[in-house]
This record gives C-alpha cells, structure tokens and sequence, in this order.
C-alpha cells in the first residue's frame, strides 16, 4: 500500500483539473493515488506583485463558490498584520454574507449528491432553492458569485431595513424548504440506500489523516474553527457543532443538512442583533514586517492564509491551505476497498472544488496492468447501472 | 419509511410556472447597486489617479494628451475589468468621477471593442471635493 499526495509547491487546492488513479481488482478498488497541479495559475506570486488592498480581489478569485472564504480570511489576516480592528456592524455585514455563502454552497452540494446518486429531481429542487440565496447576495453585494463585500478595515457596503427584512422573509422559505430536503432523505429508501456505508472514513483514520470541514464532522469529530478558535463575532453568536457518527456519505449528507439549520439560525441572529455605527474603518496603505496564520472555517473546513509583511504595501509571502487540499489524504482512504461506482459519489462528497473541472479517470485493471481512461459521464452511467441490479439495503437507516 | 415520497412534490410542480425566465425575450432585473461596468464623468475628474493605483486588474490607463492644456485621456479596458468596482470607491470626489453601470450583457466579437475612452479636461480641484476622504475630513 503506498501512495504519494503531492501537496503542490504553490495553492494546489484551487479550481484545478485533477487526476484520479485507481488499482482495480474487479470492481473494487485497491489502490488510489490522487495527482495535483494541472491548474496552477501563480496567485500566491502574484499577491506578492499587488497591494494589500488589490490583493483583497485577487484572493478572492482563487475559488468561484468558497470566494467570499478566502477573501475574508485573508482580510481578517492583514487587519491583524495593520493593527486595525474593523467596526461591530462591519463585522457582522461580513460573516453574515459568510453565513449566505454557507448556505449556498451546501445547497450546491447537496443537489450534487443527489445528482451523483442519480436523484436529478432533487438536484433540480435544490439548485433552484439556492438561487434565492444568490439574489440575496446580489442584492446585498452587487454580485452573484464574487461579491467583493470585504475591505481593509470592515466591510464595502450597508444594508438597510428594507434589504433586512428581505433577507428574514426568504429565510422562512428556505428554512421549509430545508427542513422538507431533510424529511425526503428519511422517507426516501433508496436514496439512503444509496448513500449508507459508502465511501467509510472511520474516527481514527480521519483524525489521523487531518479530515477537515463536514467530512470530519461525518466522522464524529466535533471541530469547528468557529467553535474551537472563534474569530469574528462568532464568539457571541450561539450555534452548535453538527456532527454525524455515521462515518460515510450519508453522514456527510446528514451533516451539510444540520449545518444548514445552523447558518440559518446564525443568519437571523446576525440580523436581529445588528449593532448600528459605521461598516469600515480606515486603513494604512502599508504593514509592519510580521508574519500572521488566519484561520476560517469555510463551506468545506479550515481554510488557511499565512501572510508575511516586509513594511511595503505589498505581501512579502502569502500561502492559501485551501480545505479541499487537506481532505484529498482522506480521500484516497475512502475510496480504498470501494466500488469504481462509488468513485464519483465519495469524490463529491468532501465537496472538492475541482469536480467540475475533472472529467477523465484513468482505470488500471489490477489483474492485467491494462490503463483505459474513461469520462465521468460514463462512470456515472456505470454507476447507476449498477445499482440497478443491486438489491435494497433493508437496514440502512437516516439516523434520525 | 415509505416509498416514492418525493412524488406528491413533483405532481405539485405540474402545475407552476417554470422557476427560469424566457431569456433573451424576457429579462431580469438587477438589483439597484449592481456592479455593471465602470464609466467616468469626464467634468468631474481631477486626475489623482486613485482609481489607476487600485484597479486591481489593472484596467484603467490616464494617458497625458497636452500638459499646458491639462488634458487627458482616460481609457478604461473592460476586456480586463473585473467589476470590482474598487475605483468607484477610491475615487475621491464628490460627486464621484466614477460610476459604475447596470448593463449584464456586455459580450463583444473583440476585446477592442471593450475599450472605452474619454478625451477631457482637467476639473479644477474644489477644495470641499477633494477633502472627501474620511480622514482628511476628520483633520480638518
Ligand atoms: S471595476 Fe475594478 S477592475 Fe474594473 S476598472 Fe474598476 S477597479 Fe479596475
Ligand atoms: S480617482 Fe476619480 S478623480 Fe481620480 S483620476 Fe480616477 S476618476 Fe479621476
């Protein structure tokens, strides 16, 4: 058993097109080796050619769904680099357009469950559900996608009342629509069947392996950077850590679901508690030499932002540990001793940022050495075929 | 645990309207503080070049056209505009030089078709206008 996870020279973890290698034997997989690198774009060099303040946009582009993620744990680490501490009201318009993107992007993921678990109804319902929090975030922001809210100091825009109650009244709606998703994942069989027992990550190893985000969370880890090193307000904020024991896919269903709930709860608590005064202070054109590690819990688990300052305006080193990158490890464990049908569904479920950008797998027969590379659409079409035939899992269970 | 529950749902969804709009018969509206693209009010600008120093992708060039006459040429390359909307808020005047549009489709066959420019010059330096950032405001 050996495997090599080339954790990349640069930000490996972006929008990449990545390669999956599978030892087969049969139709089950024996070995897994994951290789990285077919998409390096140079950002962590070119933060260092930009201001502070540019590099605001430009680290905000390393991910289209996690953007707002990695801006603000960057901002977060320079306002600490300057010395500045944003305003109350600043704050809460920034990690309450955090909680937003939350929402949307586990929305996203669950309709890519249920997508790769060949439930295309339910992708339809909840992509179209999501698109309500994107028009909150346009209308909060201006922007679907890359809502460019943070700055240096506090937050770029003020919300007014009208956009408040907005915000409320379509929380009651994707609340139902929440609770409803989470009602069809009991009563549905063979969607659960689907899900249950695969892809198995056990406590142990996804301790051992550093598992982050929902994909440890479905291991029974109870980590939370919000909880266990609160920055922002979430100090204050009340909310629990949502955890599954299932230690599979259904797990990390069950998890994102919870998780969900609790954004939502975050979001109207940001909102009924929303200091008044002003949303940014100003701030210095250049940093003192000092080195700062930010932390944030993105959509998908711990995202990092090593900054180093040389007393010029711009960064003297800036390092991105995006979550996905720390969850590939763990992947290669899951997808061992699997299925070739599970591949797609195990992959999507540590919400990888680059599954959409992958498309070939190359499969290597164990027996006779011999590589063929085949698309994704028709690993998925294996995929269905064969659960198919499958009988029913009678005892798999939603945990609730 | 019961069979099917998802199909009373998809029965209801018979009878709605289709969630997409009929784009390009139909449009949506954007919401009021959309960020379009950037486009200057040439009598407003005093060429501080804020809005050059900030672009973070680097999109606007303020070219010198006659020194003794104070004109200058602004050229805003929307080819490489990320909508930021950055410069609208380094700008320092006020009202703002800078403004940003609610145009969503702005596709063209050529990235010089992009290129927007404004030939103009030089707006005399107000004394209230350009104390408009919050700490020379908050010094005075
Ligand atoms: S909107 Fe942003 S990218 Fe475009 S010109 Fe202004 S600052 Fe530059
Ligand atoms: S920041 Fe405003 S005033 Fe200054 S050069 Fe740009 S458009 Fe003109």
């Amino acid at each position: 058993m050996k495997f090599t996870v080339p954790i990349g020279p640069q930000h490996p973890a972006l929008k990449e097109p990545i390669s999956l290698r599978m030892t087969l034997e049969g139709e089950v997989i024996r070995d897994a080796d994951i290789r990285l690198g077919y998409n390096h774009r140079g950002l962590e060099k070119l933060a260092e050619e930009k201001t502070w303040l540019q590099n605001i946009y430009v680290t905000e582009r390393i991910c289209g769904i996690c953007s707002h993620s990695h801006a603000t744990c960057y901002t977060q680490g320079v306002e600490k680099l300057m010395e500045i501490e944003p305003p109350k009201r600043g704050i809460y318009l920034r990690f309450l357009v955090a909680e937003l993107e939350r929402v949307h992007s586990h929305l996203l993921w669950l309709g890519v469950a249920g997508h790769e678990a060949g439930f295309d109804t339910f992708f339809m319902y909840t992509w179209r559900d999501r698109e309500v929090v994107m028009d909150i975030l346009e209308m909060v922001s201006g922007n679907r996608v890359h809502y460019a809210i943070n700055t240096l100091g506090g937050v770029r825009r003020d919300i007014d009342d009208l956009q408040k109650k907005k915000i409320l009244d379509s929380l009651d709606f994707l609340r139902r629509r929440s609770e409803f998703y989470f009602k069809i994942g009991a009563n549905e069989p063979s969607f659960v069947a689907r899900i249950a027992g695969v892809g198995r990550l056990s406590k142990e190893d996804a301790l051992a392996l550093c598992a982050v985000g929902p994909t440890a969370r479905a291991s029974d880890i109870s980590q939370d950077v919000r909880k266990d090193d609160p920055y922002g307000m979430y100090a204050e904020v009340p909310f629990e850590v949502a955890t599954a024991t299932s230690c599979d896919v259904l797990g990390r269903v069950v998890v994102r679901v919870k998780e969900l709930m609790q954004s939502y709860n975050i979001i109207e608590f940001l909102l009924k508690n929303l200091p008044d005064g002003p949303v940014a202070v100003r701030a210095p054109r250049r940093a003192k030499p000092n080195e700062v590690v930010s932390r944030y819990e993105a959509p998908r688990g711990e995202n990092i932002h090593y900054i180093k300052s040389n007393g010029t305006d711009k960064p003297e080193r800036l390092k991105v540990r995006a979550p996905t990158l720390a969850n590939y490890p763990a992947t290669v464990v899951m997808l061992r001793n699997g299925f070739i049908a599970d591949i797609p569904l195990i992959f999507a479920a540590i919400d990888p940022c680059i599954c959409c950008a992958e498309r070939a797998v190359v499969l290597v027969d164990g027996r006779s050495g011999e590589e063929k590379i085949v698309l994704m659409s028709e690993l998925r079409k294996q995929a269905h075929e064969r659960w198919k035939k499958a009988p029913l899992k009678k005892d798999a269970v939603w945990p609730f | 645990m019961r069979i099917a529950a998802f199909l009373p749902e998809i029965l209801r969804h018979l009878f709605k309207k289709p969630a997409t709009v009929d784009y390009p018969f139909q449009k949506l509206e954007v919401p009021k503080d959309f960020r379009g693209t950037p486009f200057l009010h040439p009598e407003l600008c005093i060429v501080c070049r804020a809005c050059v120093r900030d672009c973070p992708a680097e999109a606007i060039d303020i070219l010198t056209v006659n020194e003794a006459d104070k004109k200058f040429k602004m050229v805003i390359h929307n080819d490489r505009c990320i909508h930021c909307a950055q410069c609208v808020e380094s700008c320092p005047t006020a009202p703002k030089a800078l403004e940003m549009d609610h145009l969503f489709e702005i596709a063209a066959f050529s990235r010089w078709d992009l290129k927007k420019e404004w030939e103009y010059v030089k707006a005399q330096v107000k004394p209230k206008a350009a104390a408009g950032t919050p700490s020379a405001e908050a010094k005075s």
